[in-house]
C-alpha cells in the first residue's frame, strides 16, 4: 500500500488504474483486513491454542519422563552396585560360616568321640569289675559247696560226725589240694 | 489418495456445474470480487473466507473436543499437521521466533490452503447471475469466489503481515538494532575502510527499505495472480470445447489442470508462509550473536 501511494504520488492515475483493474478499494480492503484479523483470532483460540497446549504438555511430559528415566537408570546402576557388594559380602560371610561350621563340627565330632571312648572304657571297666566280683562270688560259693560236699562225703565215708573244726580243716585241706 | 478421491468427487459434480454455468451464460471470471450488499462491504469472496474459517474451526473443534495425551483420530491428524508445520518453521526461524509467531504463520498457511481448495470446488466462480450494466454490457456475477482470487484479501494478509513484521522486528531488535540491521555496515571494517563503507551501506539500506516496502505488494500479487490465474485457466480450458459439445464435455480439457491446481493451492500457501517467515527471520537474524 505504501508503495502504491509512493508510485501514485509520482504517476497520478497509476494507483487508480491498478485499483480499478483489480478491484482494490479501501472499503473492501478494510473489510478483508477485519476478516483476516477475525480469522487469526478464531484460529488462534480454537485451532492452534488447544493443539499447541497439548503438544507443549506432551513435550514437557516426555522431557520429565526422560529425566526420570535417567534418574531411574542411575538408581538402577547404584542398586546393582549395592546388590553386587552385598552379594560379595554375603558370600564372604557364608564362606566364613561354612568354615566355622566345618571346624565346629570337627571339634564336636572329636569331643563326642572322646566322650564315647571314655564312656565305653568306663562301661568296660565296670563290666570287668562286675565280672570279677561275680567270679569271686562264684568262687566263694563253689568253695563253700565244695567244702560242704567234701565234709559230707568224708562224714558218710568215715561214719563219723564231724565237728565244725574238722569240717574247716578238711575243707581247707581239700581246697589247698584242688587249688594246687 | 485423499486428494484423488476429492478430485474424483469434484469431477462427478463438475458436469452439473458446467451445465448450470452454461445455463447462466457467463463467459469469464471477473478480475475483481463483486459486491453482494449495497450497504455493507460484503463481496462474494468474503463468503468463501467465512466458509473457509468455518470449516477450519469445525475441523479443529472436532479434533480438540476430547483432547488426550495419547492422541487418536482427528486429534492425531490435527496434531500431525500442526506439529509438522511447526517443526518446519522452527527449522527455518529458530525456536524462539517460531514459538512467538506460530499463531500467525499457522493461521495464514491453513487459511490460504483451505481457501485455495475451496476455490476449486465446482460452482465457485462459475455459478451466478447474469448482469446488465448501465451501458447495456452483459456481465456475470458469481455467487461465490475463491478468497484468494480477490486482491483485497491477499492485500489484507500481506499488509497485516507487514505491520506485524515491523512490530516483531522492533521488539526483537529494538529501534537502534533495527536501524543498524538495515543501514549499518556489515563486517569488521575499521579506519578509512569504515568511512568508505558507511555511504555504501547507507545506500544499500535505502535499497533494503524499498525492498521491504515492495514485499507486501509482491506477496499480494503473487498469491492473487496464481490463484486467479489458475481459476481463469480452468475456465478458459472449459470453453475450448465446441459449443455443441460444451454442455457435456467442457470439463474434459480442464481435468489435468485440476490436479495441477491442487498442487498450486498447496504450493502457494507454502510459498506465502515461507516468504513471510524468511522476511521475519532476515530482520531478526543476529548472526553470530545468537550462538553466544
Amino acid at each position: 500500500m505504501t508503495t502504491f501511494l509512493a508510485v501514485a504520488a509520482e504517476n497520478p492515475g497509476v494507483l487508480e488504474t491498478i485499483s480499478k483493474t483489480f478491484g482494490l478499494n479501501w472499503p473492501f480492503f478494510i473489510a478483508q483486513v477485519v476478516n483476516f484479523i477475525v480469522v487469526i483470532i478464531i484460529l488462534k483460540k480454537f485451532a492452534f491454542g488447544p493443539v499447541q497446549a497439548i503438544l507443549i504438555e506432551r513435550k514437557t511430559r516426555i522431557a520429565a519422563g526422560e529425566a526420570k528415566l535417567k534418574q531411574i537408570e542411575k538408581q538402577l546402576a547404584d542398586s546393582e552396585a549395592n546388590t553386587a557388594a552385598a552379594i560379595a559380602k554375603a558370600n564372604e560371610e557364608a564362606v566364613r560360616l561354612v568354615n566355622e561350621a566345618r571346624h565346629g563340627a570337627a571339634v564336636f565330632t572329636e569331643q563326642k568321640s572322646q566322650e564315647a571312648i571314655a564312656q565305653a572304657q568306663q562301661i568296660l571297666t565296670k563290666a570287668e569289675a562286675a565280672a570279677k566280683a561275680d567270679r569271686e562270688r562264684l568262687h566263694t560259693e563253689l568253695k563253700r559247696e565244695f567244702g560242704r560236699l567234701v565234709a559230707q562225703t568224708t562224714s558218710q565215708v568215715t561214719g563219723k560226725i564231724l565237728t565244725a573244726d574238722d569240717q574247716v580243716r578238711i575243707n581247707e585241706d581239700a581246697l589247698a589240694k584242688v587249688e594246687a | 489418495m485423499r486428494y484423488t478421491f476429492a478430485t474424483f468427487i469434484f469431477w462427478i459434480l463438475s458436469p452439473l456445474t458446467v451445465l448450470a454455468a452454461a445455463e447462466s451464460g457467463h463467459h469469464a471470471l471477473p478480475l475483481d470480487a463483486q459486491r453482494l450488499h449495497e450497504i455493507f462491504p460484503i463481496t462474494n469472496s468474503m463468503i468463501m473466507v467465512w466458509v473457509a474459517v468455518g470449516l477450519i474451526v469445525l475441523f479443529c473443534r472436532a479434533a480438540t473436543r476430547k483432547m488426550a495425551l495419547v492422541p487418536a483420530g482427528f486429534q492425531n491428524f490435527a496434531e500431525w499437521v500442526i506439529e509438522s508445520l511447526y517443526d518446519f518453521l522452527e527449522g527455518l526461524m529458530g525456536a524462539h521466533l517460531t514459538k512467538r509467531t506460530f499463531w500467525f504463520f499457522g493461521s495464514v498457511f491453513f487459511f490460504i490452503l483451505v481457501s485455495n481448495y475451496l476455490g476449486l470446488i465446482p460452482g465457485v466462480g462459475t455459478v451466478g447471475w447474469d448482469t446488465l450494466d448501465a451501458h447495456g454490457h452483459k456481465g456475470f456475477l458469481p455467487w461465490l469466489r475463491g478468497a484468494n482470487a480477490d486482491i483485497n484479501m491477499t492485500a489484507a494478509m500481506s499488509f497485516s503481515f507487514a505491520i506485524l513484521w515491523l512490530y516483531w522486528a522492533l521488539t526483537e531488535n529494538n529501534l537502534r538494532g533495527f536501524l543498524a540491521h538495515i543501514f549499518a555496515p556489515k563486517g569488521n571494517f575499521e579506519g578509512v575502510m569504515l568511512m568508505l563503507m558507511i555511504p555504501v551501506f547507507l545506500f544499500v539500506g535505502v535499497l533494503e527499505v524499498i525492498s521491504i516496502a515492495i514485499r507486501p505488494v509482491a506477496l499480494t500479487f503473487r498469491l492473487y495472480g496464481n490463484i486467479y490465474g489458475g481459476e481463469q485457466t480452468l475456465e478458459s480450458l472449459m470453453n475450448l470445447i465446441p459449443t455443441s459439445l460444451q454442455k457435456f464435455l467442457s470439463w474434459l480439457p480442464a481435468l489435468p489442470f485440476y490436479f495441477m491446481e491442487l498442487l498450486v493451492g498447496f504450493v502457494q500457501a507454502l510459498v506465502f508462509t515461507l516468504l513471510c517467515a524468511i522476511f521475519l527471520k532476515l530482520i531478526c537474524d543476529h548472526g553470530e550473536e545468537e550462538h553466544h
